[in-house]
């Protein structure tokens, strides 16, 4: 008989309950678009973690004051290390590394021609910003030197803001920062607000690097006497010979300063992420898996209900001549319709749901969003195989969900079905 | 005739012929004997009726004529084949194309239209789409339900469902149609025209028809009645109120 006028018979029986044939799709939709939006996500996360690491020298480690800042869980009271010209000095003794770059941040408020934004300043010697982020590169302009106590490099970002449509700032204009410092009065806190110009020296092309795209940079001098930090720095690039040195390097710094310091490897940073973002979706993709399964079960209940309402309709057939194999065919051509249809409004479901969760991620994390206007964003990615492979998978489980339904329809003697009333 | 060893006659003559037919069913106590050794030969063209109280064994016969189930021993010729050895695929593919059944319920699909009903026999055998247009036209007509191809089943009343079934039944053009208790749902005045048209098909088209009935009234209506007791034909008798004037017999 012809396959088509098989099929037709098919869809005319999952038209006829609707309700619960579209109940049975919902389930299979659900664990595929899990499955799906859950590997995008992972995928699209790797994706923008190697990105990041790209735009980074990856030899690089970030010392900073106190061990806290990576550590998950509550944060504790650590023991903190004032990072001093001292520090530096110590560091750059230290065997395998090349070069130390310290670096002050301060939050302001920077103005320029009416508008207003809130700004992170980094004061650093920008003539090593070359290790720091190794394709940064001016679009106008020159470097700032150490010896500049008004001169100013912006990040891409700072002086191309996504939410405005004209530039903030352009080269050789001048800016004014505000700067609330705290400053102790007896026992009495009081805030005082410094100002001070600058004037644009230089501003860099877009680098995909977080940092450098949404930073203002000064020189240190310049920094050190805008936040009031008395020569204390908030962290100090120790860049290495070669990124594979970065664990011994390390670990020399922790024989000298112990748990005193905070040292952060962006390369092995990105790996834990990695790892734990894989453990993440690792376990929720289990949870996927399971509700795929589930969504097994429910073409079976559906077609095994189908199968037993339907044994007086099941038995005609087979009286009027229909073959075993013939009514085997017919009821597996319904789970797989709605295995099929299932999949495919599953993966769509999937990748839109992938898009939602990246937005919603980015809209929770403060950080992120600002990242997000910076361009450096993350979107899912929809590897072919991954794809394939929840495809298949729930291609086969109902496939599979449908054979014991349909074995059962096709095992029906039309006696006694036709006797049923 | 009752000799089953005796090799059955080929012949063209008859649509249906049982030889020593027997049924039994084991319970866990004893065996049943449904059908005691059956022999009957049914002519090609003829309308027949099998009567009988509850428990003699109607059903039973029908299913094994209509090849839905194996006897215990005994041979079944429809169109000179022997339908006890074939092979569960060949008996539905034979099912298709030599009966046609007309149940007390109908057995309509209520989703699909009259036609789809009508032409779902012919959808099975590979009939192409035409051909079972034209097919099913022409079974409506004959059934009087003309140009009702699009109603749905729940739109039409008793009387019409089984006329729909009626056509069904002969889409295929088959060997002899089985009627299960055809007017068992319908009123007397709906069951004669049900009777009437059954009559018209044996008539007018020659048509093979079996009807297993209680109903006397539309035994009465056909050629011949076997009336069967305990499994066994116990007695033929003539039906009186089957028109004569157009039948030949052959």
């Amino acid at each position: 008989m012809n396959l088509i006028e098989l099929f037709k018979l098919s869809f005319g029986a999952l038209n006829e309950r609707k309700v619960r044939s579209g109940l049975t799709v919902l389930m299979v939709v659900i664990g595929v678009a899990l499955m799906t939006s859950l590997n995008g996500l992972g995928a699209g996360m790797d994706n923008f973690i190697d990105d990041q690491l790209g735009t980074l020298g990856a030899n690089i480690l970030i010392i900073t004051p106190s061990d806290s800042g990576t550590a998950f869980g509550p944060p504790q009271e650590t023991p903190e290390t004032k990072l001093t010209s001292q520090t530096v000095q110590t560091i750059e003794r230290v065997h395998g590394v090349e070069h130390v770059i310290p670096y002050y941040t301060g939050v302001v408020t920077m103005r320029s021609s009416g508008e207003e934004k809130t700004v992170t300043i980094r004061g650093m010697d920008m003539d090593k910003i070359d290790y720091i982020a190794p394709n940064a590169e001016l679009e106008s302009g020159s470097l700032v030197s150490t010896t500049d106590s008004v001169g100013m490099n912006l990040g891409y970002y700072i002086a191309y803001p996504s939410d405005l449509d004209k530039p903030f700032a352009k080269r050789g204009q001048s800016v004014t920062v505000e700067y609330t410092l705290v400053e102790m009065e007896g026992d009495r806190e009081k805030l005082v607000v410094e100002k001070k110009s600058f004037q644009i020296k230089g501003i860099f092309n877009e680098t995909g690097n977080m940092n450098l795209d949404n930073f203002a940079y000064i020189s240190p001098a310049a920094a050190n006497a805008l936040f009031d930090k008395k020569g204390v720095y908030d962290g100090i690039y120790a860049i290495t010979k070669d990124a594979d040195d970065n664990e011994v390097v390390e670990e020399r710094i922790r024989k000298i300063y112990g748990k005193n310091i905070g040292i952060i490897s962006p390369k092995a940073l990105a790996e834990t992420i990695k790892d734990v973002m894989a453990q993440f979706t690792g376990f929720i993709g289990a949870v996927a898996l399971v509700s795929m399964f589930v969504g097994a079960v429910g073409i079976i209940t559906t077609l095994y209900t189908s199968v037993m309402e339907r044994t007086r309709e099941i038995g005609l057939l087979k009286a009027i001549g229909y073959s075993n194999r013939t009514i085997l065919i017919m009821f597996l051509t319904e789970s797989i319709a709605i295995g099929l249809l299932g999949v495919v409004l599953g993966l769509l479901a999937g990748a839109g749901g992938a898009y939602a969760l990246v937005q919603f991620l980015m809209q929770s994390d403060p950080e992120a969003q600002s990242s997000s206007q910076s361009g450096a964003t993350m979107s899912p990615v929809f590897r072919p195989t991954d794809v394939l492979e929840v495809f298949l998978l729930a291609f086969i489980l109902s496939v599979i969900a449908g054979l014991y339904p349909a074995w059962r329809a096709s095992r029906l003697s039309p006696i006694t079905a036709l006797r049923k009333e | 005739m009752s000799d089953s060893k005796k090799k059955p006659r080929r012949s063209r003559k008859y649509a249906i012929e049982t030889y020593d037919l027997w049924k039994t069913y084991k319970t866990a106590y004893e065996e049943v004997h449904a059908l005691h050794g059956i022999d009957l030969k049914i002519k090609n063209g003829e309308m027949v009726a099998v009567v009988g109280p509850s428990g003699s064994g109607k059903s039973t016969l029908l299913n094994m004529i209509g090849a839905l189930d194996r006897p215990s021993k005994g041979r079944i010729l429809i169109d000179n084949t022997d339908i006890t050895r074939l092979k569960e695929s060949t008996l539905a593919r034979f099912r298709n194309r030599k009966v046609g059944f007309v149940f007390q319920t109908y057995n309509l699909i209520a989703r699909s239209k009259v036609e789809k009903n009508i032409e779902l026999p012919a959808i099975m055998s590979g009939t192409t789409k035409k051909a079972r247009k034209n097919r099913v036209k022409d079974l409506l007509e004959l059934v009087g339900l003309g140009g009702m191809q699009n109603r749905k089943p729940n739109t039409l009343s008793g009387g019409q469902q089984q006329r729909v079934a009626i056509a069904r039944a002969l889409v295929n053009e088959p060997t002899f149609i089985l009627a299960d208790e055809p007017t068992g749902n319908l009123d007397s005045k709906t069951g004669d025209e049900i009777a009437n048209i059954l009559i018209k098909i044996n008539q007018e088209r020659k048509a093979t028809i079996v009807i297993v009935t209680h109903d006397l009234e539309l035994a009465d209506k056909t050629q011949r009645i076997l009336h069967l007791r305990d499994g066994k034909v116990e007695k033929e008798t003539e039906g009186f109120s089957y028109p004569m004037k157009n039948f030949k017999d052959k």
